[in-house]
């Protein structure tokens, strides 16, 4: 019988150097990603679909061979070692492959006989995780009968059954209503923060990255093609958009005039002036005073950051959100523009 | 090992599960060997009068042909359903598991032996109720015996099948090759009544020798030993070669 | 339902169609020839000895000429089956309520679906005597019996499209049709379409003397051996009749039934 592992303490959970992924006909649907996602880290994938998210997933979870490169998780080589990345890691991919005709407990169970706990390990632990995520009152429902929400969340459980240090959520959201989305998120960010698991997410929704992920890597056509929290990717495509609505509509000019000083005008909705600021969110006590003095009454002001979407338009030249259509109501990155 | 052996038995349970939930399931592989042993010892009745069968009853001479099948059966479903686990990505769940790889094909295969032995079962009840009895303790045992190696033989097919194809479309293929090594070997006569083509493909036919034998215990209800060696010896080799055939994809899936 | 001269022109295109895409998706025709013939060797080899040797079993030359009327009912079975669940996937993907709500007949709906099934069961029974006259059957009662055993093909092939056109239209699922083969295949086996019913005793014996289908197949089996009796030709027709005008009634008012259900 195998123990659980212990928490191995290592600095880096999750280490690709210049992976790649090369399918039948020579298509590179991974092509050449170097990461490092720190032990205790909500690290984050944000690409459209085809991007190679979920090819990179399934390599750093054993279920493909890197084609070239390498990628160590809790510090052991997936292709290695991967027996040991097995026992390190928990999974639960994008299609919840979950048998309707079992119940939740019973899945759990069988889970845990996998990971070689004891039988009266996999009892306990199957009752600790069904209330973990408050699926105590469905468990010995058929999971035919489970919403797509309590899907997901017995999904996580399953994936939580060995106490895994780094934990793999392939599009932990896809396709759910925004309650139970939210549901989902406070539960993950709960799992980073109570017991520290890294967690490596992908997905394609702004509002995930946003509002989930400590760093994030975008990705396109197989590369990641910008890296970093969400505030400095923001940050490095530009500045905050000021747009500033007068209370009379013959100070328009007049508003135009006082904010040139604070950077370029952009195109702002009707009735209002925007600009860049140039000095970032810290300028805008000093607009607010310019204002003032030269005498515009001043109805509405509106600094808006950059959002994702404006971060990927900048490293892709698409957006995000164009073609994919169940997009979640996030902060809607045109209005203030 | 004992490793292994935990989660095989898992995984073998949630297969039965699965059986037992799924009627669309759970009732053909109750009925089919039944309807087999039913419909080929009642239309077929009449072909016990030639010399070939030395006076034998056909029903008696039927039951191993219905167990084997039912065997089959089981053994075919067990690649069913890792076909849909794979399809359904149930399987990604196993292989990113530090479950032994092995587990993950025993398992199915020790759900098909449990499967085969109920069938069996039910076969042997049928002939009952058409009054034809245990073949004393030895017959019995060999009868089951064969009818649980042939289900491991086609669960093995069925699965190294199944993890190449990867997808439930790979069915017909899966019965077509089961169906068609039983009623080419001797399913309805005994070899030396069989003529022109079939007589000489049944000689090549491993099943014929499994068949001979289960027949021989069932019949004389002991253990002929020259009837039985060539029926182990058969199902020696086909779990052998098959057994490499369905374990080989198993450490090559990633690619 | 009217019938006129447009009537007959779509019952054409639809049978067509149907005929179409039925070669073109090997799935809906190769069991419908791979397993009759299949039996019908395993059968014929399996089975060489019985002429002659068991007492009751009828005078033949050969199994073979025995066997190839029950392997084309067989065949029949599949197809019809076959059809019946492409009939319901045409209700499922739309294609019927597309028909529906064009101007074309409403029994053009019906008969077109019924001629393919009547094209390709004689087909299949062409092919099927075709490829045991090459391994030395023979159609025993010359072109007349040839005729008497495609008509009753042709009827039998109304009456299984028929069945698989009503059970599309009361389920509407092409597996719910599929789902209703097992009981046409326990329906063939406990019949004679594989052994003279002489040989048979008890129960079962009965079941197959009531199974319609043993006397369509003796009826065709008495031509293709020779030494037809016309009482049993009389009655095969008889029953494969009965059968088409039963299943066709059938379907005719679960279509009609349908449609008053969307006018």
């Amino acid at each position: 019988m195998v123990a659980i592992p212990s928490r191995v303490v290592t600095a880096l959970a999750v280490e690709t150097r210049d992976l790649v992924r090369e399918y039948k006909g020579g298509v590179r649907a991974v092509n050449g990603v170097s990461l490092a996602v720190a032990s205790g880290e909500v690290y984050g994938f944000l690409g459209p679909n085809g991007a190679g998210k979920s090819t990179t997933v399934r390599m750093l979870c054993t279920l493909l061979r890197p084609t070239a490169g390498w990628a160590k998780v809790a510090g052991h080589d997936v292709a290695r070692d991967a027996a040991a990345v097995r026992r390190s890691i928990g999974v639960a991919l994008q299609d919840a492959a979950i048998d309707p005709y079992m119940t939740g407990r019973e899945l759990l169970r069988l889970q845990g006989v996998l990971h070689g706990l004891s039988r009266q390990g996999c009892r306990d632990r199957a009752d600790v995780l069904l209330d973990r995520v408050g699926l105590v009152d469905a468990a010995d429902r058929r999971v035919g009968t489970y919403s797509g929400g309590m899907r997901r969340r017995l999904d996580l459980a399953l994936a939580l059954v060995h106490e895994p240090v780094v934990l793999f959520l392939d599009e932990p959201t896809t396709g759910l209503d925004p309650l139970s989305r939210v549901t989902l998120w406070d539960e993950v960010r709960r799992l980073n923060t109570e017991l520290g698991t890294t967690v490596f997410l992908t997905t394609q929704y702004l509002e995930e990255a946003d509002q989930l992920v400590d760093r994030l890597g975008i990705i396109d056509d197989g590369r990641i093609v910008a890296e970093g929290t969400p505030r400095e990717l923001k940050a490095q495509v530009g500045d905050p958009t000021l747009a500033v609505t007068p209370v009379r509509a013959e100070d328009r000019a007049r508003a135009r005039e006082v904010l040139s000083g604070f950077g370029p005008e952009v195109l702002g909705a009707h009735g209002c002036v925007a600009v860049r600021l140039a000095a970032g969110a810290e300028g805008l006590a000093a607009v607010v005073r310019a204002m003032d003095d030269a005498g515009v009454a001043v109805r509405e002001i509106d600094l808006a950051e950059p959002s994702l979407d404006d971060v990927f338009l900048a490293a892709t030249g698409r957006h995000l959100e164009g073609d994919e259509a169940p997009a979640p109501a996030g902060p809607a990155p045109a209005a203030s523009r | 090992m004992q490793r292994t052996l935990t989660v095989s038995l898992g995984l073998a349970g949630r297969n039965l599960l699965l059986v037992r939930r799924v009627p669309s399931v759970f009732i053909p592989s109750l009925v089919m060997p039944l309807f087999i042993l039913i419909a080929t010892a009642g239309a077929f009745r009449g072909i016990a009068a030639l010399p070939e069968f030395a006076g034998e009853s056909y029903l008696a001479f039927t039951i191993p042909m219905a167990a084997t099948m039912g065997a089959g059966f089981a053994g075919i479903n067990s690649g069913m359903t890792l076909a849909r686990d794979l399809e359904g990505g149930f399987f990604s769940r196993l292989q990113s598991s530090p479950a032994p790889r092995l587990a993950l094909v025993l398992g199915p295969i020790g759900a098909a032996l449990v499967r085969s032995a109920f069938t069996t079962t039910v076969v042997f009840i049928a002939g009952g109720i058409g009054s034809v009895g245990l073949p004393g303790l030895w017959g019995t045992l060999t009868v089951y015996g064969l009818a649980m190696a042939f289900a491991a033989i086609t669960s093995c097919w069925a699965i190294g099948v199944a993890l190449r194809a990867k997808s439930v479309q790979a069915a017909p293929l899966m019965q077509v090759v089961v169906f068609l090594s039983v009623f080419t070997s001797v399913a309805y006569v005994p070899q030396d009544a069989l003529t022109g083509w079939l007589s000489r493909v049944s000689e090549w036919n491993p099943v014929t020798y499994i068949l001979n034998a289960s027949r021989s215990a069932e019949l004389t209800g002991t253990i002929v030993w020259s009837e039985t060696w060539p029926g182990l010896v058969a199902a020696g080799i086909l779990l052998v070669v098959l057994g490499a055939f369905a374990l080989r994809p198993l450490f090559h899936l990633e690619r | 339902m009217s019938w006129d001269g447009s009537a007959a022109r779509q019952t054409g295109a639809l049978a067509w169609r149907s005929v179409v895409t039925t070669v073109r998706l090997p799935q809906a025709w190769v069991p419908a020839l791979f397993f009759p013939l299949v039996l019908m060797a395993i059968f014929t080899a399996s089975f060489g000895g019985a002429p002659g040797n068991i007492p009751g079993f009828p005078p033949v030359r050969s199994f073979l000429d025995f066997a190839v009327s029950g392997a084309i009912v067989q065949g029949v079975l599949i197809g019809g089956t076959t059809a019946g669940a492409a009939f319901a996937t045409d209700i499922e993907g739309g294609f019927f309520d597309r028909l529906v709500a064009s101007p074309v007949s409403r029994t053009a709906i019906l008969t077109g679906r019924l001629g393919a099934s009547v094209v390709l069961g004689i087909a299949q029974a062409l092919l099927f005597v075709g490829i045991a006259e090459l391994f030395g059957a023979d159609v025993a009662g010359g072109p007349g019996g040839f005729m008497v055993l495609l008509l009753i093909t042709a009827l039998f092939a109304v009456a299984v499209g028929g069945l698989g056109v009503f059970l599309a239209l009361r389920f509407g699922s092409a597996e719910a049709v599929q789902g209703m083969f097992p009981l046409f295949f326990a329906l063939l086996f406990f019949s004679s379409a594989f052994f003279p019913r002489e040989t048979m005793t008890g129960w079962f014996r009965t079941a197959a003397d009531w199974n319609p289908i043993s006397h369509l197949v003796e009826a065709m089996r008495d031509e293709v051996v020779g030494g037809a009796e016309p009482g049993t030709v009389i009655a095969g027709v008889a029953i494969a009749l009965t059968l088409a005008v039963l299943a066709v009634g059938a379907s005719a008012l679960a279509f009609r039934r349908r449609l008053r259900e969307a006018p």
